[in-house]
């Protein structure tokens, strides 16, 4: 089980994700509404995993893995995006990101995912 | 390929029996003992350690053929007909699967291989790799771009249902065919469209439950996720399953105690004298 932080710019996403990630025995350690601000609470929170959307307003979730990655470069962050910007898949792994989920998600596949990139 | 053991099924019953694997057809022995042609089979559906087979007679009319066998056997068998039997077909390049209830198939790659629909399925079928996507459970059918090789290509999106995890395939192949190859599984799936009117009666928050649904959120957990009332989220349900959207899968009951409920749980809670 994991400490996680949720970075995503909706409320219903974040929620979403919290309700799945809890279901699953992780602990949420706190949820940022855009990069810079996820960025901030990583260096202060150090979790075991970010969650990250892709599109956020101020501070998108590719510049903000970046910066994560910067800060610690064996950070584990999981992208999170919208079908049909599958394309910010390379870019999200060559910057450093473990692995990638498509919205819409579904419970079971995402916390799979979350073990397998946890047990890395 | 020789004769190799198979069992084959009729009137209900199996026989362990032998099949020959030809390049035209596939001659099955006792108790058909007779030879199918692969032109002649408008269907193929695989379960397990077993295929069924859908065959048009000279009479025009339908008969079925069960065939079960080792997997080496129907890999080689499905493979035959799905490149020659009666339905549309063309040579492209599939992912399959890509995503899976919503999490990229890490080891997921383009495959070089042939597409068929047919009546039941759509099939991928490659060097390596043999995927059937039922018509009915196919949940929506997309031309979408995707990037290869820093070049962004048209490809059909196909989202289908298996074992409750939706999964996506790709099919890439030139735009021409392609678009020809989207028409035809639009009108295979047509059943699935929804009239406009139906998507207007969908209001946000409706949208909303839909989508906790499908990330496999309960009842409970969606009244909590978004503060709902349990009768407001029964007004919800009503809608999603007027429009077929989704299925009762269970009825749950809230209940309270009686008096004898009462009086059982106050003496479970006394000290033992």
């Amino acid at each position: 089980m994991g400490r996680i932080l949720i970075v995503d710019d909706t409320l219903f996403m974040r929620t979403l994700l919290k309700n799945i990630l809890s279901s699953g025995g992780h602990e949420i350690v706190g949820e940022a509404e855009d990069g810079d601000i996820g960025v901030n609470k990583y260096r202060e929170l150090k979790p075991d995993l970010v969650t990250m959307d892709v599109v956020m307003p101020k501070m998108n979730g590719i510049e903000a893995l970046k910066a994560i990655k910067s800060l610690d470069a064996n950070a584990k962050v999981i992208m999170c995006t919208a079908v049909g910007q599958e394309q910010m898949v390379k870019l999200a792994i060559k910057s450093g990101a473990r692995g990638y989920i498509v919205k819409p998600f579904q419970a079971p596949k995402v916390l799979e995912e979350i073990g397998n990139v946890l047990g890395a | 390929m020789a004769e190799v053991p198979a069992k084959l099924e009729k009137g209900g019953s199996w026989v362990t029996s032998r099949i020959d694997i030809g390049n035209d057809g596939i001659v099955l022995k006792d108790p058909w003992n007779t030879t199918v042609s692969y032109r002649s089979i408008v269907d193929l559906q695989k379960r397990g350690q077993m295929i069924t087979l859908l065959v048009t007679m000279p009479d025009k009319t339908e008969r079925t053929y069960k065939i079960a066998s080792v997997e080496k056997v129907l890999v080689i068998l499905t493979k035959k007909i799905i490149m020659a039997c009666n339905a549309y077909r063309i040579m492209a390049h599939f992912m399959s699967p890509a995503i899976r209830g919503g999490v990229l198939v890490t080891d997921a790659r383009w495959e070089k291989g042939a597409i068929a629909v047919l009546k039941t399925g759509i099939w991928f079928v490659s060097q390596e790799k043999q995927v059937s996507v039922p018509l009915k459970e196919v949940a929506s059918l997309e031309l979408t771009k995707r990037e290869l090789q820093k070049k962004k290509l048209d490809v059909i999106k196909i989202d289908h249902l298996e074992g409750g995890e939706v999964v996506t395939s790709f099919i890439l192949c030139p735009l021409s065919t392609l678009q020809v190859l989207y028409n035809f599984l639009r009108d295979a799936t047509k059943d699935m469209d929804m009239k406009g009117s139906e998507l207007d009666q969908l209001d946000a928050q409706t949208a909303q439950v839909a989508m906790l649904i499908y990330s496999g959120m309960d009842t409970k957990s969606i009244e909590n996720m978004l503060s709902l009332p349990p009768e407001e989220l029964n007004s919800i349900y009503e809608t999603l399953l007027k429009l077929k959207l989704v299925d009762v899968v269970m009825v749950r009951k809230e209940v309270q105690l009686t008096p004898k409920g009462v009086r059982y749980i106050t003496d479970a809670l006394k000290p033992p004298s």
